[in-house]
């Protein structure tokens, strides 16, 4: 075993801290063998394709393949000479040049994201199949990303309503995320229904206390949903406990009009968070003239049915 | 003949629509209403009551003002933009503290007359006809 062959070999045991080296330079798009090969470059100098290949003990044809592509991401260089040799560039620079070449396949594929929808317009659309997709897809998001990113999509999506259903403790994961900055800033009508307690920090502190009510702890269920304009709905299935979120998403309109009407219905029953029981039946010096109109209205289309019915029954009785 | 096709005769029957939050008042003035041989529709908010105005034609719509979420001043600004408002017969329905200022507004803009709430119900029911006969 020569010198070369011997060092190849100890520089990616476990114990080395290349070995670590070697896992983290993955991340900038590299296999684990171009990782070894420009590793080992780098520390040992100019090499040829026979040394580097008995020394890290790659099969010689792969080992040219691993050069060649390191060339291209511009890592490694050829020496002039005869059989040609190798070097590697610094890793500072390396870096920089894998950065750059991420940067630029990220440019390249936001570039050709418009052409590609371009092209996908012009391709005539299947009638049939389009009436059969429109509604009632179903879609199961498993994680608390997947979720995340469907719920911010929701909220950045809508133009007209947003109605979140839940608890404090249903929605802590999503502390610290966009989700509810987002959902400060829609220009959509935001309406929440959640628990609340005044002691307590909670996930929706920051919304208008205007826009969210507290469930009526008699009517309160273990559910927690999000609608978003009356068409779309995300549903969550697994209860706070369990360790992995998990929920459903769908633009099924049956679903959709199911949970909205439930919405609607505890809306109606719930107070604000910053109103007593008694505030909300009395409301203020306006609403309370206006329920006493109502009333009255009440009183005399009942009065009038009243007096209807009993001459009814009068007539009845006497015939 | 004088009068266009939406004139009714006094004792035609009525498609009345109701878009009133209030349910009690809705389903005693409706069981009033079809005493008197007119046929209602209830509807207990104001975009679904939009939509029934905008694809539908009653002889007279009552419209509630103060209605949660989507008001009745939604469904006549509506209305309005979709230059749809003058098309109906809208009478306001109102138990709410609105000016004499503000009911002028509203019958500038197109809607056809008011009443406000409480109103004896024979008064009620002769302001309907009077309405579906303008």
């Amino acid at each position: 075993m020569t010198l070369t062959e011997r060092i190849g070999e100890e520089m990616f045991q476990t114990e080395n801290p290349i070995h670590e080296l070697n896992r983290m330079l993955v991340r900038y798009d590299l296999t684990p063998n171009q990782a070894k090969v420009y590793l080992f470059l780098s520390k040992i100098g100019v090499k040829t394709a026979s040394e580097i290949s008995k020394a890290l003990k790659i099969p010689r044809t792969e080992t040219y393949h691993l050069l060649s592509t390191l060339q291209q991401k511009g890592i490694i260089f050829s020496v002039f000479g005869k059989p040609t040799k190798f070097n590697a560039v610094g890793l500072e620079e390396s870096l920089e040049i894998l950065i750059n070449n991420e940067k630029n396949r990220i440019n390249e594929l936001e570039l050709g994201k418009i052409s590609l929808i371009k092209l996908w317009n012009i391709i005539p659309k299947n009638e049939e199949s389009e009436d059969e997709s429109q509604n009632n897809k179903f879609q199961s998001l498993q994680g608390r990303n997947s979720i995340l990113i469907k719920l911010e999509q929701m909220v950045k999506e809508s133009k007209e309503s947003i109605l979140v259903l839940g608890t404090n403790a249903d929605f802590k994961r999503f502390y610290f995320t966009e989700f509810i900055e987002l959902l400060n800033n829609t220009k959509s009508e935001l309406r929440i229904l959640t628990d609340h307690s005044s002691d307590k920090p909670h996930i929706f502190e920051s919304i208008l206390p205007k826009k969210v009510k507290k469930i009526d702890d008699k009517n309160r269920e273990d559910f927690c949903f999000i609608i978003k304009d009356d068409s779309e709905v995300i549903f969550f299935i697994s209860d706070n406990k369990v360790k992995e979120m998990l929920a459903v998403w769908t633009d099924s309109k049956a679903f959709v009009i199911t949970l909205r009407s439930l919405f609607s219905l505890m809306w109606k029953k719930s107070h604000h968070v910053n109103e007593t029981d008694t505030e909300s039946l009395l409301g203020s010096e306006i609403t309370y003239k206006h329920r006493l109109r109502e009333i009255e209205q009440e009183k005399r289309i009942l009065n009038y049915l009243q007096e209807h019915f009993q001459v009814l029954e009068n007539t009845r009785d006497k015939n | 003949m004088n009068k266009d096709d939406n004139t009714k005769r006094r004792d035609e029957i009525l498609e009345i629509l109701i878009i009133d939050d209030n349910e009690q008042i809705t389903k005693m003035l409706t069981t009033f209403l079809e005493l008197k041989e007119h046929r209602c529709t209830v509807v207990n908010d104001g975009k679904e009551g939009l939509a029934i105005v905008k694809k539908n034609r009653h002889d007279v719509v009552l419209l509630d003002l103060a209605m949660p979420e989507f008001d009745g001043y939604s469904v006549i600004k509506d209305l309005e933009e979709n230059n749809m408002l003058k098309n109906h017969k809208i009478i306001v329905f109102t138990a709410s503290t609105i000016t004499q200022e503000e009911l002028d507004d509203l019958l500038k803009r197109g809607v056809a007359s008011y009443i406000l709430k409480p109103i004896d119900i024979d008064v009620l029911l002769a302001k309907i006809l009077d309405t579906a006969n303008l």
